[in-house]
């Protein structure tokens, strides 16, 4: 997973209906890059047969106990 | 503990004896109530701390409980001044959210945390402020000013719930709500040198209180002790048809909890990431922390964690998605309204697409799992709230200059990892810098499992005196 660039950040803000200039896509860009980073070693690897809810069930299990 | 005596004052008095103390009719809910208001009198100018005071109101309560108390069967906190986080919607009041966008907006209904503890009888003395919309961790507030620290008033209290932090530092309220998303109840503790609890996401309702982030919002109280949180969060705690999110099933004697001793459990300190790049007098504390434990007959033992940064990444992706997505609305028709640094953060959820977003969400539970098979052998694990002490006001008044963000998220870096993994974690005032600041160490805890971080707390409060610490008004 690559962090997203200032122009592909302007298109994303202009799809979600909440458009910025460039400076701010540039900004945004630098802000949220690292987040990016430390999750492209997750990205991409996830097992197809699991979905948000399993959380609840991991935290069920320590509730149980 | 301080037992009450004639000519002490009141309000230095801990939650839970204070409560005790109007209970039996030692002291009265006014004498208590004043003893709040004339502290608030000569602190709220140099600490900022309240939204709104509401002194005639909340004598008049006072009043009020001191008479219905002969009539017995009141509640646990009959006739107890507090103040919360402004934030917690309570009916016909207005509530800020720390911004100038709800500036006058009145609520409608009342939040059920809030409702559960009015249940119980306190006063309210007013509202406390916060960060704006409770996205940010410094104390700053552009539309209402810093909040700034009782022990330094130079130096930040943390935030979000920066207004709790200071308030109950200060001995203004006995407690307050406040509200950890990616830190905000354990980096006001840290802090300001209270006690904290983040709850576990799920173990109290979030119905009412303003939301940011669905996934990762919880509801925690700050007081000055262990035993004082347990009050309140037995109060608070369980199922809500309200929020579905909030678990049903029996609520642990969290009370009962704080006097067990912790002789025989085992604390986990991790071996890297919470231990990395320490300012060096957090470290020493550190050490003196696991002393202190060692002495009350824990064990210590290190811990090896699951990757700390993938986590921390993981919650800032989630975080930035559902707070843009709350306030969409707002950032299409009221941008020029929130400040530089809320706006700036609010805009970086347009960048993340709804794939990653979905990725980070799904990660979660085999995250939680390898976390829980990393420390099973453990009762809880030990590190600090975050690497340094308070820093100034003016050296963390960032603003939404190119650097804001890592700011933000260096002094945050210990703390997100466990809102994204939905765990408690209890911080607990730890020992002071050589400049009097303020140091809090934090408890991390399984799911579900603050009576063992209350008990684990409050071992370590019996043994030391770093919550004792009144601030003093230069």
């Amino acid at each position: 997973m690559t962090k997203p660039t200032p122009k592909e950040i302007r298109a994303t803000a202009e799809l979600a209906g909440v458009p910025v200039d460039a400076e701010v896509a540039a900004r945004i860009a630098r802000s949220i890059g690292p987040a990016f980073e430390g999750f492209a070693a997750v990205a991409g690897t996830l097992p197809f047969d699991l979905e948000p809810a399993t959380f609840l069930l991991v935290q069920a299990e320590q509730a149980v106990k | 503990m301080n037992i009450h005596q004639p000519g002490t004052e009141p309000a230095l008095l801990s939650l839970t004896e204070v409560a005790k103390a109007i209970a039996q009719k030692r002291l009265s809910s006014r004498e208590v109530t004043q003893s709040c208001l004339d502290r608030i009198k000569a602190w709220q100018p140099r600490l900022n701390a309240f939204m709104a005071i509401e002194a005639e109101e909340a004598l008049a309560a006072a009043d009020a409980a001191d008479a219905r108390l002969s009539k017995g069967g009141v509640g646990a906190l009959h006739g107890v001044p507090l103040a919360h986080k402004d934030m917690y919607y309570d009916e016909g009041r207005v509530v800020t959210c720390g911004s100038k966008i709800r500036r006058d907006f009145v609520a409608t209904s009342t939040s059920t945390a809030l409702q559960r503890l009015k249940d119980a009888g306190p006063v309210r003395l007013g509202s406390l402020q916060m960060a704006e919309f409770a996205y940010g961790p410094t104390g700053h507030n552009s539309h209402y000013g810093p909040v700034h620290n009782p022990h330094a008033p130079d130096h930040i209290t943390g935030g979000s719930s920066s207004g709790s932090g200071s308030a109950v530092a200060a001995r203004l309220t006995f407690a307050a709500l406040g509200s950890d998303t990616g830190g905000s109840v354990r980096m006001p503790a840290h802090f300001c040198g209270v006690t904290g609890l983040k709850t576990t996401w799920g173990r109290v309702s979030r119905a009412g209180a303003m939301p940011l982030s669905q996934s990762l919002d919880t509801v925690g109280p700050l007081a000055r002790t262990a035993e004082d949180c347990a009050l309140l969060l037995g109060l608070m705690a369980g199922a809500d048809p309200e929020d579905p999110t909030a678990i049903a099933g029996p609520i642990p004697d969290y009370a009962a909890a704080t006097r067990e001793p912790i002789r025989g459990l085992r604390i986990g300190v991790p071996a890297s990431f919470y231990v990395d790049d320490l300012d060096a007098e957090v470290a020493k504390i550190l050490d003196e922390t696991i002393a202190v434990l060692t002495r009350e007959g824990a064990t210590i033992v290190k811990v090896d964690l699951p990757d700390q940064r993938q986590l921390s990444a993981a919650c800032q992706l989630v975080l930035a998605v559902e707070a843009a997505a709350f306030h969409k609305r707002w950032l299409i028709e009221r941008s020029d309204d929130y400040g530089a640094q809320v706006l700036m953060r609010l805009q970086n959820g347009l960048a993340i697409p709804g794939v990653t977003y979905l990725e980070a969400m799904r990660w979660r539970g085999p995250a939680l799992a390898a976390h829980n098979a990393a420390t099973a052998d453990v009762d809880a694990v030990l590190a600090p709230v975050a690497p340094v002490a308070a820093p100034t006001i003016a050296e963390s008044d960032v603003g939404n200059s190119p650097g804001a963000e890592a700011v933000i998220q260096r002094l945050t870096r210990f703390t997100r990892p466990i809102n994204y993994l939905g765990l408690p974690s209890l911080a607990i005032p730890s020992g002071f810098t050589g400049k009097g600041l303020p140091v809090g160490m934090q408890l991390i805890g399984h799911s579900f499992a603050e009576a063992m971080l209350l008990r684990i707390g409050a071992a370590f409060q019996r043994a030391t005196d770093f919550h004792d610490k009144v601030p003093k008004l230069a």
